[in-house]
Order: C-alpha cells, then sequence, then structure tokens
C-alpha cells in the first residue's frame, strides 16, 4: 500500500512536470516580484490598559504600500493603537509612519510612511478584485510570520465566504467581523503575518492576512481587498469610517423559511433588537422579516449572507430614514427607522497613574454589551496588583459614578476629578462604584509621598 | 498533607500515651462501654448518587458512617457531597447536581432499611435522612450532651468507618482540644482526626456525646448564597479546621432539619460591604465597624423598613455589629439568614447628611424567606427532547440585569448530551421566551405547551431565546419515534 502510495505520488509529479508546474513556478516568481518590492514589516509600539496600568508593548505585523505617497495599508490590531510606529522596507531600510485613521470593525488600518529621510523609490502594489477569485486558486501570503519578516508562503484559497458572526472580538476589545466575509486559505499565516497581503499569481492583492487558528495547520483567514478598498478610500478621505446604526441583529432564514411561512431567498429574519436603539423606537420587533430595504428587495437565507444586509444598513448616512417593507404574521407592513451613527465600540483610555487603575469612556457599545443603564462614568479596564485601588477593592468592570460627593456627569468630568484630587494630593478619596448593578464604596488610600512622584518631574 | 500531618501527630500523641500513660488519661477511654452505647444508634449509609454536570451525568456509590438523632429514624451523616456544590450553582445555568437515587440503612446488628434523602445544613454540611420502616418502628437515638465547657488539652473520641473489604466496620480514633475559638464562631478545634471523618459522634472523657467532627469554614470562602447576594473574592487559607459542632447547635437542626428545596431562611433585601476602619475614619463615625447598605431591594424586608442605600446598619437587635473587614461579613448574613422569617429585627442605622454629619435611626423590620435558589427552583423535565428547564429565580433577575415585572421565560437547566435538544442547538443557560410563538412564563406553561405540541407531531419546534443578551430562534428538528 505505502510502496503503491509513493508511486502514485512520483506518478503525479512526473505527469504534472512536463508543463503547469513550471508555468507556475514563473507565475510565482512574477507574483513575488510584483508585490515583494511594496511589502512592510511593521514594528509598532501599542498601549495596552489592561493591566491597571498603560504598558507599552513592541508588536510586530505586516503591512503593503497601496499608494504612491507611501500609505500602507495593515490590520487595526497591529497599528490601531500604536504609539509610534516603524517600519522596515523590502530593501531593509527602516522609515518611521503615522497613524492615519482605522476601523476595528473590519480590522483595518492605514499608515503613512515619513519618506523624507528615505534614499530609494517606494513600489505600490495593486488591489485586484476579491469577488473573482475562486475557491482553489493559488495564492501566496506575505509578511513576517513570527517576526521573520519578507518571507512568503504558497497556497490556495480553500473558501471564499467564511463567516465568524459579530461576536469576534479583536484583542484591545473592539467587536469585528459584522461587515465582512473572510478568505480563508492554507497558505501558511502565523501571529506576525497579520497586515500583510494575499496575492494571487497575477501579482495582485486580493484580500489583507488577518487571523490564524490556533491549535490547527495552515488555516488563515484574509479580509477580501474589495472591503478593503473601501474603507481605505473613506479612511483617506476622511480619516474613519462612519456607520447607520439601527439596533438589529439578524438570523439565517434556512431553517425557518417554514414557520414564518416566507419564500425561498426572500427576506432577513431580525432575532434581536438592542434596547433603546432606533429600530426599537420604530417599532420593529424580533420575528420580523425584512423584505425590501428602500425599495431593493433583500435576503439572507444562510449566514453567509448577513454581512452584505448589515452592510447595506450601515452605509447609509446616519441620521437618514430608512424605509423597511417587513413581513409580520404573514402580513406586509412598511417601517420608518432613523438611523443614528454607530458610535465607537471602546471608549478612550485614561490611566490614572497614582491611584493604581487604569478606565475607559463608556461607548454606547459598551453599555449594550456590559448591561449598564447609561454611559455615565468611568468603566475599569484594569486594577494595578497591591496598588491603591486594588487595597481599597476596586475591580476590572466598576463604573466610577461618582468621586467623593461628586456625581460624575462623563467621562472628562472624571479626568477632572482625578486631576484635581491628584494635583491637590489628598490622601483619602472615596469612589462610588456600580458592580453588576449594585452600588460599592471604594476608599482610596493615597500615599503622596510614594516614589513615582520622583518619577513624574 | 494537613491530615497526614495531623494524623502524624495523632499517631505520636497515641504512641507517648502508650509509652508514658501516666501521664495521660487518654488511656482510660473504655471502648467495650462505648461500643455498647453507640451500637443502637450507629448505622451505615450507601447512597446511589447520580453526579450531574451541563450534559455529563455520572453514577457513584458512596458510603458514610450515620447516626440515628430521633426515635422515629432521623439520621445524621456527612452531607458535603451533597451540599458542596452550592457555590457554583449559584448563578449560571451551570450546575452542578448530586442527586441521591438510592438510599441504603444497615444498622450494626445488620438490619436494612431504605432511606428518604432529607436534606443538608448549608453551614455545617451535616446530611439528614429518614429511616423508612413499616409499622412505625422506633429507635434508641443519640442524647447530645450540651456542654459548653471545652477544657483546651482534654481528650476526646470518636469511631471512623473503614472502607467496606475490611470487618468489623468500626476504628476507634482520639483526638485532642486544641483550642476554642472565638471568631467567627464558637467552635471548639480539634487535632487528630481528619475529614473522613466529619459528622462522626465525638464523645468527652466521661463517654458523653458532645457533638459531631465539624469543620471551621473561613467565612470569606464559605459558599453558602441567600438568593445570590453575597460577594467575596479575598483569598483565604486553604487550612482545614476541624473541632466540634455542639449539641446545642445540633439540636436545633434536629428539631428542625433542612429540607431540599423548601426556603428556610430569612432575607433582608440589600447587597452590603463592610465598614472598614478606614471608612468609619473617613466619614468620622466613631463605631467599631459595620455593615453598609449598597442597595435596597424593591418591597423587599429592608425596603418596607425604611432602609436606604448608604446607610450604616451598626447594631442589631441592640447587639454591636462588628463588622470591619469583607471577610467578616458572612457572618451578618448569617446571623439574618438563620432567624425565622416573619421574625422582627431592630436596626440601629446611621445615615449620613449630604451636607456633612450623621442621623442616627432605629428601623424595625420583619424578616420574609429568602428568594429561591437557582438550584432549588422547580424544575420541568421533557423526555421527548430531553432537555430540563427550571423557573428563572430572583438571582437570575440580578445576575443578567433584568426587570422581573416584563421580563419572562424559564431557564434551560439540563440537556442530555446528544438528545434532540441540544444536538438541535438549545445550550445550558438559555432563557425560553416562547415555544411555536406562544409566551413562556414558567414551567407549567412549558408542559401545557409541549403536551399539545405532542399531539399534533410537528416536524419542527420553534424555539425563541434569550441568549448571551440577545434573543434568537432555534429550530428543532423532531423525532417522535
Amino acid at each position: 500500500m505505502l510502496k503503491f502510495l509513493i508511486g502514485f505520488i512520483f506518478l503525479a509529479e512526473s505527469i504534472f512536470a512536463v508543463t503547469p508546474v513550471e508555468s507556475i513556478q514563473q507565475d510565482i516568481y512574477n507574483a513575488r516580484d510584483r508585490v515583494m518590492p511594496a511589502l512592510v514589516h511593521i514594528q509598532p509600539v501599542i498601549k495596552d490598559y489592561n493591566t491597571g496600568e498603560l504598558e507599552k508593548q513592541a508588536v510586530i505585523g505586516s503591512g503593503v504600500i497601496f499608494h504612491k505617497d507611501g500609505y500602507v495599508v495593515t490590520n487595526y490590531h497591529v497599528a490601531g493603537k500604536a504609539e509610534r510606529i516603524l517600519c522596515t522596507l523590502s530593501d531593509k531600510e527602516i522609515v518611521p509612519a503615522k497613524f492615519i485613521g482605522g476601523d476595528p470593525l473590519t480590522d483595518i488600518a492605514v499608515i503613512k510612511l515619513d519618506l523624507s529621510k528615505y534614499p530609494g523609490k517606494i513600489k505600490v502594489a495593486t488591489f485586484g478584485n476579491s469577488d473573482s477569485v475562486q475557491v482553489g486558486q493559488y495564492v501566496i501570503a506575505m509578511g513576517s510570520p513570527l517576526a521573520l519578516s519578507r518571507s512568503i508562503s504558497v497556497g490556495v484559497i480553500s473558501t471564499k465566504d467564511r463567516y465568524f458572526g459579530s461576536d469576534v472580538r479583536l484583542p484591545s476589545g473592539e467587536h469585528t467581523g459584522r461587515y465582512n466575509l473572510w478568505i480563508q486559505t492554507d497558505a501558511a499565516i502565523n501571529p506576525g503575518n497579520s497586515g500583510g497581503p494575499l496575492v494571487d499569481l497575477q501579482g495582485q492583492v486580493i484580500g489583507i492576512n488577518s487571523r490564524a487558528t490556533l491549535y490547527a495547520n495552515n488555516i488563515g483567514f484574509a479580509i477580501p481587498i474589495n472591503i478593503v478598498k473601501k474603507v481605505t478610500a473613506i479612511i483617506l478621505a476622511k480619516g474613519k469610517v462612519t456607520r447607520s446604526w439601527i439596533g438589529l441583529h439578524c438570523q439565517a432564514l434556512q431553517e425557518l423559511e417554514n414557520y414564518f411561512g416566507t419564500n425561498r431567498n426572500s427576506g432577513v429574519l431580525i432575532s434581536s433588537i438592542d434596547p433603546g436603539s432606533p429600530a426599537e423606537k420604530s417599532f420593529l420587533r424580533a420575528g420580523d422579516i425584512i423584505l425590501e430595504v428602500d425599495g431593493q428587495p433583500v435576503s439572507a437565507r444562510f449566514v453567509e449572507e448577513l454581512p452584505k444586509f448589515y452592510s447595506l444598513i450601515a452605509d447609509h448616512e446616519p441620521g437618514s430614514e430608512i424605509t423597511l417593507k417587513v413581513l409580520r404574521n404573514e402580513q406586509e407592513y412598511t417601517f420608518k427607522v432613523t438611523t443614528k451613527q454607530l458610535g465607537d465600540s471602546q471608549g478612550e483610555d485614561f490611566e490614572c497613574k497614582k491611584w493604581g487603575f487604569t478606565v475607559k469612556a463608556i461607548t454606547k457599545q459598551m453599555q449594550i454589551d456590559n448591561q449598564l443603564p447609561d454611559t455615565v462614568g468611568a468603566f475599569v479596564v484594569g486594577v494595578k496588583p497591591l496598588s491603591t485601588a486594588d487595597n481599597g477593592g476596586l475591580r476590572r468592570a466598576d463604573v466610577i459614578v461618582k468621586v467623593n460627593n461628586d456625581d460624575l456627569k462623563n467621562f472628562s468630568d472624571f479626568i477632572d476629578h482625578y486631576d484635581k484630587y491628584s494635583l491637590a494630593k489628598v490622601d483619602k478619596v472615596l469612589l462610588t462604584i456600580k458592580r453588576s448593578g449594585a452600588t460599592r464604596y471604594v476608599l482610596l488610600k493615597i500615599d503622596n509621598n510614594k516614589g513615582d512622584t520622583l518619577n513624574e518631574k | 498533607m494537613k491530615n497526614k500531618l495531623t494524623r502524624y501527630v495523632a499517631f505520636i500523641i497515641v504512641l507517648l500515651i502508650i509509652l508514658a500513660p501516666q501521664y495521660s488519661t487518654a488511656q482510660s477511654f473504655d471502648y467495650d462501654r462505648l461500643y455498647n452505647i453507640i451500637k443502637d444508634y450507629t448505622v451505615i449509609v450507601d447512597v446511589k448518587i447520580e453526579v450531574s454536570f451541563g450534559v455529563h451525568t455520572n453514577e457513584q456509590a458512596d458510603r458514610y458512617l450515620g447516626t440515628i438523632v430521633t426515635d422515629d429514624g432521623l439520621v445524621i451523616f456527612n452531607g458535603l457531597t451533597f451540599n458542596g456544590v452550592r457555590a457554583l450553582s449559584s448563578f449560571s445555568g451551570f450546575t452542578l447536581k448530586t442527586t441521591p437515587t438510592e438510599i441504603e440503612i444497615t444498622t450494626l446488628d445488620g438490619k436494612k432499611y431504605d432511606g428518604e434523602y432529607i436534606g443538608v445544613d448549608r453551614y455545617t454540611q451535616i446530611g439528614f435522612i429518614k429511616i423508612k420502616t413499616e409499622n412505625n418502628e422506633k429507635f434508641k437515638p443519640v442524647k447530645f450532651q450540651n456542654v459548653k465547657d471545652f477544657k483546651v488539652g482534654s481528650w476526646v473520641t470518636l469511631y471512623t468507618l473503614l472502607p467496606d473489604f475490611v470487618n468489623p466496620p468500626l476504628a476507634a480514633d482520639i483526638g485532642m482540644i486544641s483550642t476554642v475559638a472565638k471568631t467567627p464562631e464558637f467552635f471548639p478545634l480539634t487535632v487528630g482526626f481528619n475529614s473522613l471523618q466529619l459528622t462522626s459522634v465525638l464523645f468527652n472523657e466521661a463517654l458523653e456525646p458532645v457533638g459531631v467532627l465539624g469543620e471551621l469554614n473561613n467565612p470569606s470562602s464559605s459558599s453558602f448564597d441567600t438568593g445570590g447576594l453575597m460577594e467575596s473574592s479575598n483569598p483565604s487559607s486553604n487550612m482545614t479546621l476541624l473541632g466540634i459542632v455542639t449539641g446545642d447547635q445540633l439540636e436545633k437542626l434536629i428539631i428542625n432539619p433542612p429540607q431540599k428545596g423548601k426556603i428556610d431562611h430569612s432575607w433582608l433585601g440589600i447587597t452590603l460591604q463592610a465598614l472598614t476602619k478606614d471608612m468609619a475614619q473617613f466619614w468620622h463615625l466613631d463605631i467599631p465597624g459595620g455593615i453598609i447598605v449598597n442597595d435596597v431591594m424593591k418591597n423587599s424586608p429592608a425596603d418596607n423598613a425604611g432602609l436606604e442605600v448608604g446607610d450604616i446598619i451598626y447594631k442589631v437587635n441592640g447587639q454591636q455589629v462588628d463588622i470591619d473587614k469583607e471577610e467578616k461579613i458572612p457572618i451578618f448574613q448569617r446571623l439574618i439568614s438563620e432567624m425565622e422569617p416573619e421574625t422582627s429585627v431592630e436596626f440601629s442605622v446611621l445615615r449620613r447628611k449630604q451636607e456633612g454629619g450623621v442621623d442616627s435611626l432605629t428601623l424595625l423590620a420583619t424578616l420574609q424567606k429568602a428568594p429561591m435558589a437557582a438550584m432549588d427552583a422547580p424544575e420541568y423535565e421533557n423526555k421527548d427532547l430531553e432537555f430540563k428547564v427550571r423557573n428563572l429565580v430572583f438571582s437570575d433577575y440580578l445576575y443578567y440585569n433584568l426587570d422581573s415585572a416584563t421580563f419572562h421565560g424559564v431557564v434551560v437547566s439540563s440537556l442530555t448530551q446528544g438528545g434532540l435538544a441540544d444536538i438541535e442547538g438549545l445550550s445550558m443557560g438559555d432563557i425560553i421566551q416562547k415555544i411555536n410563538n406562544q409566551p413562556v412564563k414558567n414551567i407549567a406553561d412549558v408542559k401545557e405547551i409541549m403536551k399539545k405540541i405532542k399531539e399534533s407531531m410537528p416536524k419542527e419546534i420553534i424555539f425563541f431565546v434569550w441568549r448571551n443578551k440577545k434573543t434568537l430562534f432555534i429550530n428543532v428538528k423532531t423525532d417522535w419515534n
């Protein structure tokens, strides 16, 4: 059996050895030569607030130059929280770069190379069309797996419409993946490949490598380049992507057509509605089936069709009115919903260095995720072990609503209080917090003679 | 490790006693006499239990030393296995459950009886079983002596149950009172015994039954759950402290044994934290400790009594509440919890005024039965789809921050692995709100709806569930054969 197998492999090789393999080899060389010069090894220093203090970490990612002015596309999870960024170009020259804008929901970021002292001339890669890629098509992944720069690996497209749902999170906590499908490839993708290009044999970038799978071999995922083209264009024009939000969550209809009495390939099922959302205010409800959006028929029989529907809603100008034709109890109704702007997933971070914890502003999304009554106060991101805050009993995910006797109006109000009390060197501060809906008091006993006053000029 | 050490110490002590009998009275235990005393009320309890966690269920057989404590056949045994799991079960759908399926009681002279499981006391972990007898057979129960004075250095003895391949089944063991703990509660500690001997009857040098072997729990890690209102995460020491659950404590339990599913403890309806010394100083309060009222549940005894958020309880029925550390909070919780429902309790309260200063108030609260814990909530089992659901309880609403006036449903509490409900996508902890578009408020609704559905034997049943803060529809395809 083994002999037979080996024989078979040899046989296979000898068949293809004649012409196709040679031409594929040549195609790989050609594609390499077209994109490798635009490949960028990215070393951002990112800010991490999760441990209760601001920690800076050097991370490694990849990117590709897509614009003659030195714009590089990479992942949001590589450069989104970067403080400073160094890039190594394909000729091994090191140039600094700055963050231009990013979109956590599609995990895309744009940085700009500072070419003022760069001796060479940059090359620009061209974007292809991810709608026309085919399963089984050869692809080349380029980047810095495990920081090993200028590496390439070859494979095929395993699937072009992989769906992950809306609950995927980036390391910094933002939701991602609601508005795009993923290209799955068996070209080896490892940590460090993030942000690097997935290239076809014509040398066109068809995706941005973003995710790998732990405990698996050769299951990597790239964001389709057509999504990247759309997002980078908006970032270059406006700095960030704004989306409309009406507060819908939908579900594939495939298994439920019979129950709801719908036709095949017709309609999108609303499974859940965010509390306090425009959809709720317009009296939409779970179980409604959206047949048309502004007169355009929509359908999501399979989960893979959901990102397209979500994008259709999100692409409206925030504040605009959407007309939805809805099937409810086998009757058709028309609803008008005025959208709101989809806010940031995560709020601004702040380090309370003298008190030993970090906080962030509470966004609408965080309010929904953590089931908070409102967005007032400061959300505790991390508590430094054995710090003042730790000793006082503060914990991650507590919401600070009051400092001494003052109710906080908003996040900057909290920062003002922190600044005021730390400047005045008071030795005791009472925080009123909410934990899982319950009120608690946390007394901070601050030792103002501790070393950190020296460190801080 | 600790047990080995204490056993080793005990062994050395025993050795010393043998070598130098004139220095000790331990040798004076007359075991022939003692055996005669215990033989009427000592039994061996064989229990088959079903242990389920999530979709997994295992059977196991356990063997305990039991003691008959009433003449109609109430038996106490080490109920740790049945009760030690409460901590895990307070909130989520993932409940670890131990259900006794078969209980057999054997007396020392070989008579066998069936037993009925009654319940386990949440604090002492003492389990209760009732012997089932035909024509009201009477037993000779143990009569615990109400001894208050435990002398450090005095000897105590007990019988330990040997593994079932050894005969005779009982062996004697001795230990010594090592100290008498005053906090967190009165508790004479012993050395020389181990955790396998919990709930064995202890005899003093006069061969009087003075109590049973129990464990002193660190209150901050104690696992009881008065309706899910406990919050304590302080690290606790892992040292096992064994000692004597005394006769008067046992007497209370024996008169009114805990019954599974029956709520026998009270609550006040607040969330709370300790008034630390720092906090007292910060607020300029001249009291050694107290309870800060953090939240008051609507229509709870606390609410009716007029307690407000931020109030500080410093006396209960005139007794100082000396709670200055988070670790001591369970002392207060237990104090309230162990009073009978409908008891009137007087709270002395300090209320801080906005403009500074405090008002001193006395508030009278009438305690109520604590809300049911998830573990005790009634369940309905559907054998066709192989799932169990339970009613929503107070702690569910609190934990998920849901409004009990508008949010209804039942919680999926158990799924058989590979059963239809499991395969088709129901999850543990899902809250079912509708079945085939019919609203579900409690398990009776589910029973009724599922019964009607079964009559028409549809190909699919659509569940509308709440999961992870969102709703979704689940199509469960049926197989009525």
